[in-house]
């Protein structure tokens, strides 16, 4: 992908996620891009859990991806006890969204997938 | 039921399961600590293995959220998930448009059902009565007869514990590890009563090899597990 394309796309996405963060029970983003990083989460002492979590969630799930022959990873959630995460990959980005359990993260997935 | 039988059931209900959804093209549960119990014809060792490796390797960082209770991957071609169900995980791959209604009745109706059942027909293991330290009181006499006397108050105890309606047999070891099997009755000596001794003819202390006011462990036999 162009140059151009990659920062518009990159611009989009951090326009989604600005809205994203007024959704009731959005706990945050971690979006990892090739060059740089962004991370905007209620608590910030979660910063380093989540973050290590996120790439965890990566890592093994394209492990497992391969491990079962599904191809690529398009999306992968974690559900814990009242919270869960979404994590995407969108172009070159790393996007995990951390919410509540109650979010609709499918509606959510649609949404960032047309970023 | 045997740990193995329990296995044999499981695998089972994991072919029914893909009979009825045959969008589930592999299936497995394992314990929290990588146990497998058992998986389909299509989950081999290596598959399990790497996906228990997988998991965990999430689940030890997932704390931050509240331990992880289920994991879904969205492949371009298919998609996993693994649900906790009462303590163990249940994996299913899937094809990518499989009916997710349908899995979710899978995942939070039909296996947890299933696994209580297993549960409730598995036998629960026989409770082990304590031993109690007695104090041995020799019987002698012509009239004795073979049997060791205890408290009514100890035989009711460990009655009720072991749920038999009463206790015929005890089993006596000495500190320097004789044990002996022998009947056992109630004291019927009503000042003897209540004083934690137990009342062996002679025959069975010289069985035992003990004297008077030496110290011994009393249990009660336990029934064979049927």
């Amino acid at each position: 992908m162009p140059t151009k394309n990659k920062e518009k796309e990159i611009e989009k996405l951090q326009e989604i996620l600005k809205d994203l963060k007024t959704i009731e029970g959005i706990i945050g983003y971690i979006l990892r891009s090739p060059n740089s990083a962004s991370i905007d989460l209620k608590d910030p002492t979660k910063v380093i859990d989540y973050a290590i979590l996120s790439t965890t969630a990566f890592e093994a799930g394209q492990e497992m991806s391969n491990t079962f022959e599904i191809g690529e990873t398009e999306t992968i959630v974690l559900e814990g006890e009242g919270i869960k995460a979404l994590s995407m990959i969108i172009g070159d980005n790393r996007l995990s969204v951390f919410m509540e359990n109650s979010v609709d993260h499918e509606k959510l997935c649609k949404d960032l997938n047309l970023a | 039921m045997s740990k193995d039988v329990y296995a044999v059931a499981l695998k089972s209900a994991l072919t029914e399961i893909e009979k009825i959804c045959p969008d589930v093209s592999c299936s497995f549960i394992f314990t929290k600590d990588g146990t497998i119990v058992a998986g389909d014809s299509e989950a081999n060792e290596e598959k399990m293995e790497k996906t228990v490796r997988s998991f965990q390797s999430i689940a030890e960082k997932a704390e931050g959220i509240g331990g992880l209770q289920a994991l879904l991957i969205n492949g371009e071609k298919g998609n996993v998930h693994l649900s906790r169900i009462n303590g163990m995980y249940l994996t299913l791959a899937t094809s990518k448009n499989a009916d997710t209604t349908l899995l979710h009745s899978v995942t939070r109706v039909i296996f947890p059902t299933l696994l209580k059942l297993l549960e409730n027909v598995t036998p629960t293991p026989l409770h082990q009565a304590p031993s109690k330290q007695l104090i041995v009181d020799t019987l002698s006499g012509f009239f004795v007869g073979d049997s060791v006397q205890i408290d009514l108050e100890i035989l009711g105890q460990w009655s009720q514990l072991l749920n038999r309606k009463s206790l015929d047999e005890v089993e006596i070891e000495t500190f320097s590890g004789k044990i002996a099997k022998c009947n056992v009755k109630e004291i019927n000596d009503p000042k003897l009563k209540g004083k934690g001794i137990i009342r062996m003819p002679e025959k069975v202390c010289k069985t035992l090899e003990v004297q008077n006011g030496e110290l011994v462990k009393v249990k009660p036999t336990q029934l064979e597990e049927t």
